[in-house]
């Protein structure tokens, strides 16, 4: 398997020296092609701030983000938009659909955004919508769509464009478990039928147990790593790990007075 | 601190909003120059002449004033209604912090007396400097030379300015404020919700925008056709079906949107989200885009009548005369002994040699026959070889009025040769030879234009026979128009130049003579022609002569041009920078409603550059529909304009039309791009804002 995406000692400061806060405190690991990681930790533990710096949102301090041998944070200009547009699809948490859009063209967007003749994907949206179950609502507006079709949406938009990898900013937190749970069937149908690569931050542990593999990050460094021995661990039994873990974080019962 | 609070808070309006903040600056301009009008030179000289008509504009000033007002009232309350909405979070966490109502209210009132104050401070001094220039410049174009001219400060229009300046912010100001603070400060705190309107099938927008096309076309047909003006209440429905069939047309304009994202063209650089940010704000403000597009129809309009009046009163005949003394009337049955005492006087005063030329005109009327009744008349002067020619042209509204005109000429004016050459040869024209039994032809030229004169001219050119008084009489030559004497308000309509014996013999020397004079030009030269004849006319009353100078004349146009254009420059510019400021603003306040559609694309990966290529092209658009449709609506407008306002002798030709509609859309063009890189520069700059990532965890 190759590696597809590469965090060397990567480092985020917030504010002056004296009054810092270290949203990542020099984090490394590796993302294998096919991958579908997951990333937990509490509140303020950077999950996001990493998430955003792969996503070249904001700058990190220092340290490496290498996307298929390329550091991205030399990137500029038509390449940086390039690799916004090809290599990375982004899944936001309260879906990001621009209202005055219809489902179709909120899928669409990416292609107009970045330029990219849109003939090739026209079949890849009629697949991805059949898949995603998406089909009936494709020329509704995001106000006439369930929270669950709306992040099904934002799904095929991140999708659409065939990026080398789907950055996932807790999908399932503004959907009931039962769109949750349709959401994550179909994220990791994904990952293994189509070999997408997914990278999703979350702190719901039900949604997580769907990942072959989770980082546990607190304080802005890796706490914790689980991997799930598929296909002879259920999904339940490596829920339970991560629940044991979950638990064990911020040092446990030590911690309990 | 609370004084800190009210000059840093009404120094970020002024930045945030500085397109209204100009706009206000603009106003308090125009307020200025109409209010201080009186004062201008222009209108001081013709204050001395045309005193009734000038008190009359003046008169007149102060309901355009309120007019203006009214106008501007509405676009304060909406611009301020903007700039208050989109800091109710601010003043929901004042209140949550403890601050009273009152103490909120006393805050943005000094925030708005603020403002007002540095708008008028700079506002006015700009006024009297521009008017000042502009009596400069109006002064020195007509002739009145600089040495009249005094620095004026109006104190009357400073304060009428400052006052309803002030009056409609603070009328503004607190409607909205009580609208405000009577809101919790729950529902200041969170985002107020869109309203969202009723969609209709997709046929009766289609059917809308049919009917508005229909009916803007019914009011274009009635109103060039001239059937607007024939009665006030067709003028009425006219504007009706006007203002109707533009409000249709903008509801209905969605249909074309939609039409424009079905069709399909290739989604790139977001024209997609474009057309529907478009389509959006066209839904949801349909009104306010018809009201700004007729504004601007209204600016055009504006300016195309001050185009009309100033043509129609500018463009006159060719300055020849500057005097005709006009001789006592006498017992004599002509005036020559009493045109020799004219001639006499000015020697005695020594005021013969301030004149270039100094000559009679003989001007009478058919004395052979016996005129006893009305129906001798007909025996006096007759052309039917003349009518029958004109009426053998190919018909035309010309050829009609021709007909019309001439059917009344059976008893003409005779003028006698040698005056008029006299006249010609002043004029720098070629005289006129005629044999014994030869005449010419004068019509004056506010009967006449190029094709009735083309007509007439081919008509004579054929040497016809006509008849007078029972004696043949071969026209010749080409149609006289030159004015037989100063006075353009006398006028015939159709005369005769007859030699000299001809003249005497038909008149059997009845007539009467007027002197005509021109000035040096040696005086002239020197002080300008205004001030030349306004000092001869000091001296002439002097010596108790009867004269006419062609200063009322240039007076009475000098007026009708003054007035018009002063008026109509002034309504169009305040038409046209509230249209702008309401597109302009009502656009930045939508672009801020929305700030989460750029906030999705810019986590989208778009870049800067896209985003403003985005609300550029929005922009362009969404000033470009209102503006385009006002641009069609006014090349009928202006049309109809003429018909309804000029005479038939300067309504000119097709040619002329475009020019001045291709001026107007000119001008149009550059104050829209003004407007536009303005907005277009506000909306970067709030871009740019949103690019900062924001931390949320």
């Amino acid at each position: 398997m190759n590696t597809i995406l590469e965090i060397d000692s990567l480092k985020k400061y917030y504010g002056k020296p004296g009054n810092q806060t270290k949203a990542l405190n020099g984090i490394t690991f590796q993302v294998m092609e096919g991958e579908f990681l997951g990333i937990m930790g509490s509140s303020g533990s950077g999950k996001s701030t990493l998430l955003n710096c792969i996503a070249t949102v904001i700058q990190p301090s220092s340290g490496r983000i290498v996307m298929r041998g390329t550091q991205i944070q030399s990137l500029k200009g038509k390449k940086l938009a390039q690799y916004r547009g090809r290599e990375i699809g982004y899944l936001f948490q309260n879906f990001e659909l621009i209202d005055n859009l219809t489902g179709r063209e909120n899928i669409m967007l990416p292609m107009s955004l970045h330029n990219v003749p849109d003939k090739e994907s026209r079949d890849r949206l009629t697949r991805l919508a059949s898949y995603l179950e998406i089909t009936d609502v494709l020329d509704k507006f995001p106000s006439q769509m369930s929270g669950g079709q709306k992040q099904r949406i934002a799904a095929a938009r991140a999708l659409i464009m065939d990026p080398g990898i789907i950055l996932a900013d807790e999908p399932t937190g503004a959907l009931d478990s039962k769109n949750a749970k349709t959401l994550m069937k179909k994220l990791s149908g994904l990952n293994e039928e189509e070999n997408a690569t997914i990278l999703m931050v979350t702190h719901d542990s039900n949604a997580a147990s769907y990942c072959k593999r989770i980082l546990f990050i607190q304080d802005g460094q890796i706490f914790h790593e689980l991997r799930r021995d598929t296909p002879e661990e259920t999904r339940l039994e490596f829920y339970e790990r991560i629940l044991k873990v979950m638990s064990q974080m911020g040092g446990g019962s030590a911690n309990v007075l | 601190m609370f004084f800190e609070l009210i000059a840093r808070n009404s120094k970020r309006s002024r930045k945030e909003n500085g397109l209204f903040f100009t706009t206000l600056l603009v106003s308090v301009i125009a307020f200025y120059i109409i209010l201080s009008l009186s004062r201008q030179d222009v209108m001081l000289f013709l204050q001395k002449m045309e005193s009734d008509a000038v008190s009359r504009l003046l008169a007149m000033i102060p309901v355009f004033y309120a007019l203006t007002l009214v106008i501007l009232f509405f676009l304060i309350y909406f611009a301020s209604k903007f700039q208050l909405e989109r800091r109710r979070h601010e003043f929901g966490m004042y209140l949550m912090m403890g601050m009273t109502r009152n103490r909120l209210f006393v805050l943005l009132l000094a925030e708005d007396v603020r403002s007002s104050v540095i708008a008028l401070l700079i506002g006015l001094p700009a006024g009297v400097l521009l008017s000042e220039l502009i009596s400069l410049v109006t002064a020195r174009l007509v002739g009145l030379g600089i040495i009249g001219h005094r620095f004026t400060l109006s104190l009357h229009a400073i304060l009428l300015t400052a006052a309803g300046f002030f009056i409609i912010k603070l009328a503004a100001f607190l409607i909205l404020s009580a609208k405000i603070s009577r809101q919790e400060i729950g529902s200041l705190l969170s985002e107020k919700p869109e309203e969202t309107k009723r969609q209709y099938p997709a046929f009766v927008y289609g059917l809308a925008l049919l009917a508005g096309i229909l009916c803007l076309g019914t009011a274009y047909y009635l109103a060039i056709r001239g059937m607007s003006w024939s009665q006030i209440r067709m003028m009425g429905v006219t504007l009706l079906l006007g203002f109707a069939g533009t409000l249709l047309f903008f509801y209905g304009l969605r249909y074309i949107f939609n039409l424009v994202i079905k069709g399909g063209k290739r989604d790139r650089h977001l024209h997609i989200f474009n057309v529907r940010q478009l389509q959006e704000n066209v839904v949801r403000k349909s009104g306010t885009m018809a009201v700004s597009s007729l504004l601007i129809l209204g600016a055009l309009c504006c300016f195309g009548a001050g185009v009309a009046i100033a043509v129609n009163y500018g463009q006159s005949d060719p300055h020849v005369l500057d005097y005709t003394f006009i001789p006592e009337y006498t017992d004599e049955p002509n005036q020559e002994k009493a045109a020799a005492d004219i001639f006499d006087t000015l020697h005695k005063e020594g005021l013969d040699t301030e004149f270039s030329q100094l000559f009679e005109m003989k001007i009478g009327r058919i004395r052979t026959t016996d005129i006893r009744s009305e129906d001798d008349f007909e025996n006096a002067y007759s052309m039917d070889s003349v009518m029958d020619q004109i009426a053998g042209f190919p018909a035309s509204d010309d050829r009609d009025i021709l007909l019309n005109n001439l059917s009344f000429a059976d008893y003409p004016y005779l003028i006698s040769l040698s005056g008029y050459n006299e006249l010609l040869r002043t004029a720098g024209l070629p005289e006129i030879e005629l044999g014994k039994d030869e005449g010419a032809v004068y019509m004056d030229s506010s009967f006449v234009n190029a094709s009735r004169l083309e007509i007439m001219d081919a008509v004579l050119a054929k040497h016809p026979e006509v008849e007078l008084d029972g004696n043949p009489l071969q026209l010749t030559g080409k149609v006289q128009t030159t004015a037989v004497v100063t006075d353009y308000s006398i006028t015939m309509s159709f005369a005769l130049i007859l030699p000299d014996d001809a003249f005497q013999y038909y008149t059997q020397n009845q007539y009467d003579v007027y002197v005509n004079g021109v000035l040096d030009s040696g005086t002239t030269e020197k002080t300008g022609l205004m001030q030349a004849i306004s000092g001869m006319n000091d001296r002439l009353n002097e010596t108790g002569l009867n004269y006419e100078s062609y200063l009322q004349n240039m007076g009475r146009q000098l007026f009708y041009i003054v007035a018009a254009s002063y008026i109509t420059i002034y309504l169009a510019i305040i038409f046209l920078i509230v249209a702008n400021t309401v597109i302009g603003v009502q656009f930045l306040m939508n672009q801020q409603q929305t700030n989460r559609r750029y906030k999705t694309l810019i986590k989208l990966g778009a870049a800067y550059e896209i985003l403003c290529g985005s609300a550029k092209k929005q922009i362009n658009w969404y000033f470009g529909i209102p503006v385009l449709a006002a641009a069609v609506s006014s090349l009928f407008a202006v049309r109809a304009l003429f018909t309804g306002i000029l005479s038939p002798r300067t309504q000119g030709t097709a040619g002329e039309l475009l020019g001045i509609s291709a001026a107007m859309i000119l001008v149009l063009c550059v104050i829209e791009c003004i407007y536009m890189t303005a907005v277009k520069r506000s909306s970067s700059r709030y871009l740019l804002t949103l690019m900062a990532p924001e931390r949320e965890e």
